[in-house]
């Protein structure tokens, strides 16, 4: 133990100001929500043990719980594939070799940067709302408007909208993993005559299958964590009839509205469980969709 | 090789408490506190400027203010309250204090009652309220009552002429109708109230029962949420309030008002809100009583708007005290804060007023007075899990709101959830 601490401890010091952060910033939080989550605690008073009370709860009793999940499932459905699908479109436009390449890369990347912005999510309310830009656009094509946000039919859709106009990061990725195709499996395409059509499915999507995999994971985990647009636009409530209602604001609602810490940590838990189900079956599927250039098989 | 390794460890062991040691708070020099309240443009205005007036007043005491609006405020108290870093002075509500004083957050005055804060001007119970298991916890700055703010203009346009210190909500009904049909729809008669459980109150009051029991379980009952929302469902159906999309936004700020924007010619306020919905528009404004069903008892009651409390995290117990009594005392101070946070309840602080106040503070004034032989009792206490019930009523009203849900079966079901709202919170 102490050879070892001798040999690596220039190393652990390098290490430090991470290792700090983690271990009180990071480590020690989880694991005292980890603990909470088997208690009730209204933040004032100490923490009750209250055993697996918070679960039993959760997933006996509690309808908004289980409200809270269709909403946040509903939404990852939607969203993420048409957040992939956005940015993929948008990074093979991009892909054709402008010269001002450097300029558009930002302009589209720059809703990424914004979207998660309390001004964005003000802005989706008032465009969205009865009297807003939206209803204006489609009064002129003589379609009647509604409130879309106050609906609680569309009110989510409008947020789904909002998260596929937030396609920046995806974007660059796809953009760099197109850069990454030997030209010269499209130059045998061409000569052989195959469509556009064709050497997107054929090509394309194949040779970029691990870029679409990581993006994927990393869409789907950032899905499940929407919070700010909803929250704003929602007045912090899920209104109108919990049409809003995703499962970080339940849970923010619970800790910091309702003062049940030990219920919300408990909710954190299982929704850190979700994530890491969906994120294990991602990989799990992975072997029969994604394939490497250089692995062999 | 050895040594410089040593020697660079030790240098890193150094800059590394160096990189820390400033985390720590430098100790103030100055004495200050903290004071935290929700408000609105004038509100704010208001009080930084008695900030101001206790500047100068007391040179060696900071006072930095914290405000926010109503939905937030009480969002960023509970984080404060958590993370043991309350501000020392803090503007509180009836439908919370239990809520915190419970948990131990708020400081007991009694101590410094005469020996720091002088309440001998008050007016006997006013601070009856803010008085919790025989401790003294919020100082009571305002009284006020429900009320229907109504466009005047709108009004007298309509020909409506009506007592609207005794007005039934028969007459109400009928008020919507002849300003819908007299503004062509531009204007409709009120914001559809359903989702208010503040004039909810006042509904369930009317029959001699309260929200809540004296041992803090529901005393409304399905019938009274069932009728309430099918009154106000009958006006929505008839097309004399304001549409579904402008009802379903829930606690909207002042300037999203129908009243305020012109939409409809009435709302619910607080008497003490009135002046803040004057500043916002052109047309006079009128403070009316919550119109109640004929034949039904007093519904209105008389609370303190807001308390001024002092927290658990307090540092200078002096100073606080010092700007408490400030507040309750200094003619200037309550000249500054005018009727916003209510009427004053003391005759020092009323008279001191009396002189500062506008058209619209003169109605509320009135009102006020005409409204004192309709009151009745203060309610029982709100239980732990009030809020939530409150949220329960907007949420399933929703749904009533947008025709998802007929009002009896949705009446039934709230009584349910706000049921298990409580048992849940008070276990």
């Amino acid at each position: 133990m102490f050879r070892f601490l001798r040999r690596n401890a220039a190393g652990y010091v390098f290490l430090s100001p991470w290792l700090v952060g983690f271990v009180f910033l990071a480590l020690g939080p989880i694991l005292a929500s980890l603990y909470m989550s088997f208690t009730r605690y209204d933040m004032v008073s100490p923490p009750v043990w209250d055993g697996l009370g918070n679960y039993q709860y959760m997933f006996e009793h509690d309808r908004r719980f289980w409200k809270a999940l269709q909403v946040t499932f509903t939404f990852v459905a939607f969203s993420v594939p048409l957040r992939l699908a956005m940015a993929l479109g948008v990074a093979m436009l991009l892909d054709k070799g402008l010269r001002t390449i450097g300029l558009y890369r930002a302009i589209f990347y720059l809703p990424s940067l914004l979207g998660a912005s309390i001004a964005i999510a003000l802005l989706w309310r008032e465009m969205f709302g009865v009297d807003g830009v939206v209803n204006g656009a489609l009064a002129m094509i003589g379609i009647e408007g509604r409130g879309w946000i106050t609906d609680p039919d569309t009110s989510l859709y409008t947020i789904v909208i909002l998260a596929m106009w937030q396609f920046g990061s995806p974007m660059l990725i796809f953009l760099a993993g197109l850069r990454g195709i030997p030209r010269d499996l499209y130059e045998a395409a061409e000569i052989d005559g195959t469509s556009k059509w064709r050497q997107f499915w054929r090509i394309t999507l194949p040779m970029l299958a691990p870029v679409v995999f990581f993006n994927l994971v990393l869409q789907t985990i950032e899905a499940f964590k929407t919070f700010t647009s909803a929250f704003i636009i929602s007045n912090g409530t899920g209104a109108p009839a919990d049409s809003l209602l995703f499962y970080t604001v339940y849970l923010f609602n619970e800790a910091f509205k309702f003062f049940r810490m030990g219920y919300a940590s408990a909710l954190a838990w299982v929704l850190l469980i979700i994530i890491a189900v969906f994120t294990a079956l991602a990989f799990a599927t992975s072997k029969y969709w994604v394939h490497y250039e250089n692995e062999r098989d | 090789m050895k040594l410089t390794r040593r020697l660079f460890l030790g240098s890193m062991g150094t800059a590394t408490a160096a990189t820390i040691l400033p985390a720590f708070p430098a100790f103030a020099q100055d004495r200050s506190i903290r004071h935290f309240w929700w408000g609105n443009p004038t509100r704010d205005k208001n009080t930084f400027n008695v900030i101001d007036l206790f500047q100068g007043a007391n040179p060696g005491i900071k006072v930095s203010g914290e405000t926010i609006g109503w939905g937030d405020y009480w969002t960023k108290m509970a984080t404060q309250t958590a993370g043991g870093n309350m501000a020392d002075v803090i503007q509180m509500a009836h439908t919370f204090i239990h809520e915190y004083v419970g948990r131990g957050a708020i400081k007991p005055l009694d101590e410094f009652v005469g020996n720091g804060i002088d309440l001998s001007n008050y007016d006997a119970g006013a601070n009856d309220v803010g008085t919790i298991d025989g401790k003294l916890y919020g100082i009571n700055i305002g009284s006020t009552t429900q009320a229907i703010p109504y466009n005047i203009r709108a009004f007298e346009d309509a020909g409506i002429d009506v007592d609207t210190l005794a007005w039934t909500t028969e007459d109400l009904a009928a008020a919507c109708a002849a300003i819908t049909e007299k503004s062509g729809g531009a204007m409709t008669g009120s914001e559809d109230l359903s989702l208010y459980l503040e004039n909810f109150e006042v509904w369930v009051r009317s029959t001699g029962r309260d929200l809540y029991s004296e041992d803090g379980k529901l005393e409304m009952t399905a019938e009274d949420v069932q009728s309430y929302w099918e009154f106000w469902g009958g006006l929505r159906d008839a097309g004399f309030v304001e549409g579904k999309d402008a009802t379903v936004i829930l606690d909207k700020g002042m300037a999203d008002l129908g009243i305020t924007k012109g939409t409809t010619a009435m709302t619910f306020r607080y008497a003490n809100q009135v002046g803040a919905v004057q500043s916002l528009m052109t047309d006079p404004v009128g403070a009316a009583r919550v119109p109640q069903r004929p034949g039904t008892g007093n519904g209105h009651y008389v609370l303190p708007s807001m308390f001024l409390c002092m927290t658990r995290d307090v540092g200078d117990i002096d100073a606080a005290n010092a700007y408490i009594d400030f507040w309750i005392n200094n003619p200037e101070a309550l000249k500054s804060l005018g009727i916003d946070r209510g009427i004053p309840p003391s005759q020092m602080g009323r008279d001191a007023i009396e002189p500062t106040l506008s058209d619209v503070d003169k109605n509320v004034v009135a009102f006020f007075g005409g409204v004192q032989d309709q009151v009745g009792p203060v309610p029982n206490a709100t239980p732990k899990g009030a809020g939530e019930v409150r949220d329960a009523f907007m949420r399933t009203g929703t749904d009533v709101v947008l025709g998802n849900m007929p009002a009896d079966e949705a009446a039934g079901q709230f009584i349910q959830d706000a049921e298990s709202i409580l048992i849940r919170a008070n276990r």
